[in-house]
């Protein structure tokens, strides 16, 4: 490696600092080389556990950081998602009314001429 | 099996990763799985195992379960775990062990990875100078109706209030078409996306999409992907996601350099 950090003191970490627990989780389960340990611990329940935090999670700022969000566009469980989708229906019925208008405006005026 | 006296019942070894060489100094301060414990290096014959002594009972099968059903003791975990494995690689290649990898002794540890030695050679070889970066695609945002996709819209509006219920299951017909042009969409974005990348890369992988729903239209995840990127090409590889951002329009993060542990376990 070309650049060393010579501060061993305080061990240089490098990966990501920022990285958010979904990130991490996938690769420490079940990813890195796999040797027959003497203590077996059963990887897959603990895959079936994180997959069961992700759908009933205990604290919505854990889920947060770890990336997990969909309820903030699930319209069942967000008002901001449900208001979302009342703006795309608002958006619409403009649109809708303002080609009516068009519409009206031009008989309007073939009837005056 | 000298260490048998002192084994099985109270310490068990912990293991993180696997080196060449190492400077023990880069995780001697590190809190690993255990406070009190230190983290050390076990000598492998021509490698060096990154170790870990921990009370045994604290790190049964069950009291795993029950450690990692508990949200902040499974981050705890994996973050402790994933430092360590980070610390390791600060300097060179380091081969990553999954989560609790454990032995009952550190002689059975040294037993254990020392008859896989010709495999860590052969992945260490492989990752050397070489990153593994995380990339994760969101589909853009779905475009608000336009006339061109909608003919049941745009029949509509010449008609004069047809009946509510024949409204309610074209504006239902218009979405769920909507909907699906746009996960369509996402989906051509994702190869795109992973074939440029995978140009670049080493050696590319798929992960599961986090969080995917049927019915997630906007902003889902259309791609969670990993690639192992050789160190000069690092800058390239995240130049060219700005550039596939602004081409597709798609939301892309981008995720590391992590030590490449999805691309250890092949070899």
């Amino acid at each position: 490696m070309s650049d060393v950090d010579f501060r061993t003191g305080s061990a240089p970490v490098p990966g990501p600092p920022n990285a958010t627990l979904a990130d991490i989780l996938e690769r420490v389960l079940d990813k890195g080389i796999v040797i027959a340990g003497d203590i077996k611990i059963d990887l897959l329940d603990i895959e079936l556990l994180t997959i069961r935090l992700r759908l009933f999670v205990a604290s919505v700022d854990t889920a947060k950081k770890a990336g997990i969000d969909w309820w903030e566009t699930d319209p069942a469980l967000s008002s901001r998602a449900a208001r979302n989708a009342l703006q795309d229906e608002n958006r619409e019925l403009r649109d809708r009314l303002a080609s009516l208008e068009e519409g009206t405006e031009q008989t309007e005026e073939t009837s005056r001429t | 099996m000298t260490q048998r006296a002192s084994g099985p019942a109270d310490r068990a070894t912990y293991v993180f990763a696997v080196a060449r060489t190492l400077d023990p100094a880069v995780v001697a301060d590190l809190d690993g799985m255990t406070a009190g414990e230190p983290v050390r290096l076990l000598p492998l014959g021509s490698l060096v195992g990154v170790v870990q002594s921990v009370p045994a009972h604290d790190f049964t099968d069950d009291a795993w379960q029950q450690r990692l059903s508990d949200p902040q003791d499974l981050e705890r975990c994996a973050r402790s775990h994933n430092e360590v494995v980070s610390a390791s690689a600060a300097h060179g290649p380091a081969v990553p062990l999954p989560l609790a990898t454990l032995y009952l002794s550190d002689a059975r540890a040294r037993q254990a990875l020392e008859a896989e030695a010709d495999r860590f050679h052969a992945v260490l070889k492989r990752i050397a100078h070489h990153a593994e970066w995380g990339v994760k695609v969101y589909s853009p945002p779905a475009s608000p109706p336009a006339g061109a996709h909608r003919p049941a819209a745009a029949a509509d509006r010449g008609r004069p209030a047809p009946g509510a219920g024949l409204a309610y299951l074209e504006r239902k017909r218009g979405l769920q078409l909507r909907r699906e042009q746009h996960h369509e969409q996402g989906l051509r974005i994702a190869e795109e996306v992973d074939a440029a990348l995978a140009k670049l890369a080493t050696a590319a992988r798929r992960l599961r999409p986090h969080s995917h729903r049927p019915s997630d239209t906007q902003g889902s995840q259309v791609l969670n992907a990993t690639y192992l990127v050789a160190e000069q090409r690092s800058h390239e590889f995240a130049e060219l996601t700005r550039a596939l951002r602004g081409r597709t329009g798609a939301s892309i993060e981008i995720s590391g350099p992590w030590v490449p542990y999805s691309f250890v376990s092949e070899v």
